[in-house]
Parts: structure tokens; C-alpha cells; sequence
């Protein structure tokens, strides 16, 4: 365990040590919770468009989804970033070191889905000011899917670098991954009046679990899958791509 | 367990080309010893292997008495490594770099506070400590290296070109440290580096590494008497074809250099530098300047390879005990 903890106070120092970074990174998903969301809600404001929006105001409706959208962002950034690691020679500590790879490598993954989770409780936060129907009662079983999300996409990050040499891929990786995913996720539309291909790239989305789970227990939109759809289908990603990352990591040299 | 090394035939390829060629040695428990070599001569691949994060494609290789194939965590437990390049978290401070090595490496509260701070003042960083890496300097940031490198107590410490494009004072601060760890805790080191003055202000015994394998050893004098001569490189002005190569029965060998200096080859330079003046004087030649020393390392290797050390610090100089003496007819 004392490995797995270390690597969690690790992901813990850094992300206080670059609080410029941290604000920073707020500023997106505060810009289309503001933004975005102000100005759809308006044109949304016409009798019956809540029947669009699973029966609440298109900014209800939207909440949730960003605050998906920024864990699993986050997250996956957290978990990307280990090619820095790789970069700036610090995995050669770990992997010199007499302790579990494995254990090392979900301390990583862990640590930086909690710091993701922190993110997005700040916009869940700001939310309330922004949004009325939202439920208190809500907020523990969103940030537990969220942080399903966060831990399954922090992995997938993590297994992703692991194959990268350099961070020239990066910004691809961020554009052809992350904003697809954000789009196909139904965060800021439903995914069921989606074209079918559209629909159907969504379901193997880890993210639409996350959006419509949430979105139930903040919003109380009847879910468009089954709740223990949800629930599994994050549970099994999670499990999933933490195990890859795992092997991964297990297997890493240096070069 | 005498040795704390003993390498057998130790084979590293990458891809079809091979790094290490078949290298055996062995190191004693508590000495310091070296890999001296040019750049791509197969020293860090060599550590990497015997520090486990590389696998060998042939022999065997023993450490701390462990297997490093088929043991790893247990030669892990017992070693303790500064590597070539950086490994060092550069967003966070010294401080939180140490302690998190030592929680790694089990080691927690008042016990761990306590080896950080001997340690970050052992290294003169203390007073630096809650300042994050990336701000410290090349020479700071090594000290720190070698600092978190110690706090494990290891049996055995590799370091891989510890002083590496650090300034020869920083060089010779890190070398005291060097002495001192061996001195307080009995530590064997293993250390790579391309600066014979390292090896040789430093190590015990010396492995002169060359093109994957090991090509001499021993120690410093017993690697000089390879040599067996001392060298002289005289200038001389606008000498004629024929009388470059200076002839009489006390010169074993002589080599016009590029730069144009000769060097010679003798048994004793102090005795025959005068009899040199008095050869070029009969000869009508006219010496701009003599430079002698006894045999460095890189003679050595020279000998053996008929190639330098390629030295990138201007090092050398400081190191070799040279003796000028400028001569003018007017
Ligand atoms: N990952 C790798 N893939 C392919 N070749 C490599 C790799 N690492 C090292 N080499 C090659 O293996 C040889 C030995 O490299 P190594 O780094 O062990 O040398 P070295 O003695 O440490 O040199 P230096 O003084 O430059 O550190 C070099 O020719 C180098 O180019
Ligand atoms: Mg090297």
C-alpha cells in the first residue's frame, strides 16, 4: 500500500505545486457551462423544449455532463502526462525501485483521477449558481460515476503514453480523442435523436455512461440506458483499462 | 560474498547491434570501481543491466550476490543509482523528491525526516529544500540525485557519469562527497565515466571500456605501466624533412602529431630532456617548447586503442602534471 499512497501524494503535490495550470484548465469547461450553456438556454427557452431535455431546462440538462466532461478531461490528462515522466527520466526511479509496479502505476492512475474529481467538484460547485434544478441528493452518485470515468480514462492515458516516444503525438492524441469523446458522449445534446452511426460510436463511449448516469441523480432525467448499465458498463472500463495500464507499465524498459 | 559485482560474459544488444560484447569483471565489496570509456563504449547500457531495467541477451551478471535476472527485487533492494540522465520529479522540491523516495523505499515519519535533512546537508541542499527542482542548477540538481540515491542505505551505488558537463569546481565537490560516502559507510561504488581524472582521482581499480568491450584493468598505476614510458611532445620550428622524428638509443618511440608536435617515447623524461637539447643544437634544430608528463590514462588508451578519450571538458590540463619550459634563441 505504502507505494500506492506515495504515488497518490505525488499526483497530490503536483497539483498544488501548478495551481496556475489548475485554474487554468477550469477555464474551458467554465466557458461552456457560461458560454455555451447560457446562450442554448436561451434559444431552448420556447414552451416544450424541455421535452427535448428529458423534462428540465437545457441548462439543468447540461450541468452534468460538463461536469463529466471535465473529470474526464482531466483525467485522462493526468494520465497522458506520464510520458513526462518518461521524459524527464522520473519512471527510471520507479522502475529501479523495489516495489510494485503494478501498485505503483494505480497509485498514478488513482491519484490523478482524485485530482480530476477535484475539478469537477469546483464546476459541480459553480453549477449551483448557474443552474435551479439541480439535486444536492445527486451530487455523491455523479462524482462516484465521474470518478469511475476518471479512473477508466486515467488508465487509458496512461496505456496510451506508455507506447508514445516523445509528446509529439500529444496534441493529435488530445484532438482526435478527446473532443470526439466529449461530442459523442450526449454531455450537451441527447444521444438518442443522434444519427444511428452516431448513436452507435456513442455506446462504446465510456463517457455517455458517465453523462447519462449522472444526469439522473442530479437531474432526475430518466436515464437512457438502464442505471445498472451505468454502473457495470463504467465499473468493467474501469477494471479494463487500469489492468492494461498495469501490464504496460509492468512491462516497461528504458531505452 | 566477496564480490559485490561478478559479471560473466555479459552480452546487451539493441536490436542487431551489440552494445556489450562478452564483458567479465568483477567488484570487490567496499572499493571504488570505474568504467572508464568514450562515449558509446557500452558503460550505461552495462549499469542498466546490472541494475535490472535492462534484460542481457547472453552471460551472467551477479549483484550483491543476486541474480539480476532472475532476481531483480533483490538486487533492487540493495543498490542505489544516480542514472546518466536526469530522474529527478522537477515540479517538486527537493524536499518532497527525498521523501517520496524514502516512503518508496519504506521509510516513514520522524526517521525519514530526520535522513533527509542529514542528507540534504550533507549535500550542502538544505537550505534549498522547499525549493521545486526545476529551478536548481545542473550541479545542484546531481547533488540532490546523489543525495536520494544514499537514503536507502544501499549495499552497492552505481553512478553513471556522476559529474557529467558539471564545472570542474562543482566536479571536485561532488568527488569530495564521493570520498567521503565511501569513507563513512563502507559503500562499494560503481562508476562509469568518460574523464580520466575521475577514474583516476577516484576509483580503486579501473576498467577501461572501448566499442562494448573491456579492452584493460586494473589499477591506475598498474594500467600506466601498460604504458611504460614517459611522454614528451616538443615543438620545434620549421623542422626539415628527416629530422621530425628526433634518432638516438634513449627515444623508444616517436609520432609526428597532427597538430604538428612531436611526441616521444622515453624511460625517463627528466633525464632526457637536456640530451634532447643537445641532439637538436648538433642538428641546427631549434625547440619552441617541451611539455612532458608521466603516462595519463588517456596514453593508455591511446596505446591500446590508438585513439583518445574524447575529452569535452578542458579538464585535461588541470589534471596532468605538466612542466613547460619555453625556449627562444633570440
Ligand atoms: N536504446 C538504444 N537503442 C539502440 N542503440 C542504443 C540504445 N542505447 C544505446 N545504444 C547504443 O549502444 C552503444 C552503447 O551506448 P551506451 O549508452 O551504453 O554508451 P556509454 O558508454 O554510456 O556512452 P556515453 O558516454 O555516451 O554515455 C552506443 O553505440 C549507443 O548508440
Ligand atoms: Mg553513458
Amino acid at each position: 500500500m505504502r507505494v500506492f499512497t506515495t504515488m497518490i501524494y505525488r499526483e497530490m503535490k503536483r497539483f498544488i505545486r501548478s495551481k496556475a495550470r489548475v485554474i487554468g484548465s477550469l477555464i474551458n469547461p467554465v466557458i461552456w457551462l457560461v458560454l455555451f450553456g447560457k446562450g442554448w438556454a436561451g434559444a431552448f427557452n420556447f414552451p416544450g423544449a424541455s421535452m427535448i431535455f428529458g423534462g428540465v431546462d437545457y441548462m439543468t440538462y447540461l450541468v452534468p455532463g460538463i461536469v463529466a466532461m471535465t473529470v474526464f478531461n482531466m483525467s485522462f490528462i493526468q494520465g497522458i502526462t506520464i510520458i513526462w515522466d518518461k521524459q524527464f527520466g522520473f519512471i527510471k526511479e520507479i522502475l529501479v525501485a523495489p516495489a510494485s509496479r503494478g501498485e505503483a502505476i494505480l497509485g498514478r492512475i488513482t491519484g490523478g483521477a482524485i485530482m480530476a474529481m477535484i475539478q469537477g467538484v469546483i464546476i459541480l460547485a459553480l453549477s449551483f449558481f448557474i443552474a435551479s434544478g439541480l439535486k444536492l441528493s445527486g451530487v455523491l452518485p455523479a462524482l462516484a460515476l465521474s470518478f469511475l470515468v476518471g479512473l477508466a480514462v486515467a488508465g487509458m492515458g496512461v496505456a496510451i503514453a506508455m507506447r508514445m516516444s516523445s509528446m509529439e503525438g500529444f496534441q493529435m492524441i488530445m484532438t482526435m480523442i478527446m473532443l470526439p469523446m466529449t461530442f459523442l458522449s450526449g454531455a450537451f445534446y441527447p444521444v438518442k435523436t443522434m444519427p444511428e452511426w452516431m448513436q452507435w460510436l456513442a455506446k462504446v463511449n465510456p463517457l455517455t455512461y458517465a453523462v447519462d448516469g449522472s444526469r439522473y441523480y442530479l437531474a432526475g432525467v430518466s436515464p437512457a440506458f438502464s442505471l445498472r448499465t451505468d454502473w457495470t458498463v463504467l465499473t468493467g472500463l474501469a477494471l479494463l483499462f487500469m489492468g492494461i495500464a498495469v501490464v504496460e507499465f509492468r512491462k516497461a524498459t528504458i531505452d | 560474498m566477496e564480490y559485490a559485482v561478478e559479471v560473466e560474459n555479459l552480452v546487451k544488444k539493441y536490436g542487431d547491434f551489440t552494445a556489450v560484447r562478452g564483458i567479465s569483471f568483477r567488484v570487490r565489496r567496499g572499493e571504488i570501481f570505474a568504467f572508464l570509456g568514450p562515449n558509446g563504449a557500452g558503460k550505461t547500457t552495462t549499469v542498466h543491466v546490472l541494475t535490472t531495467l535492462l534484460k542481457p541477451n547472453g552471460g551472467t551478471a551477479f549483484v550483491a550476490g543476486h541474480d539480476v535476472v532472475r532476481e531483480p527485487m533483490e538486487v533492487r533492494r540493495r543498490i542505489g543509482i544516480v542514472f546518466q540522465d536526469p530522474s529527478l520529479d522537477r515540479e517538486l522540491t527537493a524536499y518532497e523528491n527525498m521523501y517520496i523516495h524514502g516512503r518508496i523505499y519504506g521509510y516513514s515519519g520522524e526517521g525519514l525526516r530526520k535522513k533527509i535533512e542529514r542528507l540534504l546537508k550533507f549535500v550542502e541542499l538544505w537550505e534549498f529544500k522547499d525549493r521545486p527542482v526545476k529551478f536548481f542548477s545542473g550541479g545542484m540538481q546531481r547533488r540532490l540525485e546523489i543525495a536520494r540515491s544514499l537514503l536507502h542505505e544501499p549495499e552497492i551505488l552505481f553512478l553513471d557519469e556522476p559529474t557529467i558537463g558539471l564545472d570542474p569546481q562543482t566536479r571536485a565537490h561532488i568527488w569530495e562527497y564521493i570520498r567521503a560516502m565511501k569513507e563513512e559507510q563502507d559503500m562499494t561504488i560503481f562508476l562509469t565515466t568518460h574523464y580520466m581524472d575521475e577514474a583516476e582521482q577516484l576509483a580503486d581499480r579501473i576498467a577501461i571500456m572501448d566499442y562494448g568491450r573491456i579492452i584493460a584493468e586494473g589499477t591506475a598505476d598498474e594500467l600506466k605501466k601498460l604504458v611504460g614510458n614517459d611522454v614528451i611532445y616538443l615543438r620545434m620550428e620549421e623542422p626539415e624533412e628527416g629530422v621530425k622524428c628526433l634518432n638516438a638509443d634513449f627515444i623508444r618511440g616517436c609520432k609526428v602529431m597532427p597538430d604538428g608536435r612531436v611526441r616521444l617515447d622515453v624511460q625517463n623524461a627528466g633525464e632526457a630532456v637536456p640530451k634532447l637539447f643537445e641532439l637538436a643544437q648538433e642538428k641546427g634544430v631549434r625547440i619552441l617548447e617541451v611539455t612532458y608528463h608521466r603516462p595519463t590514462l588517456n596514453d593508455v588508451f591511446l596505446h591500446l586503442t590508438g585513439r583518445e578519450i574524447r575529452d569535452e571538458g578542458g579538464e585535461q590540463s588541470t589534471a596532468r602534471m605538466i612542466m613547460r619550459a619555453r625556449m627562444r634563441r633570440r
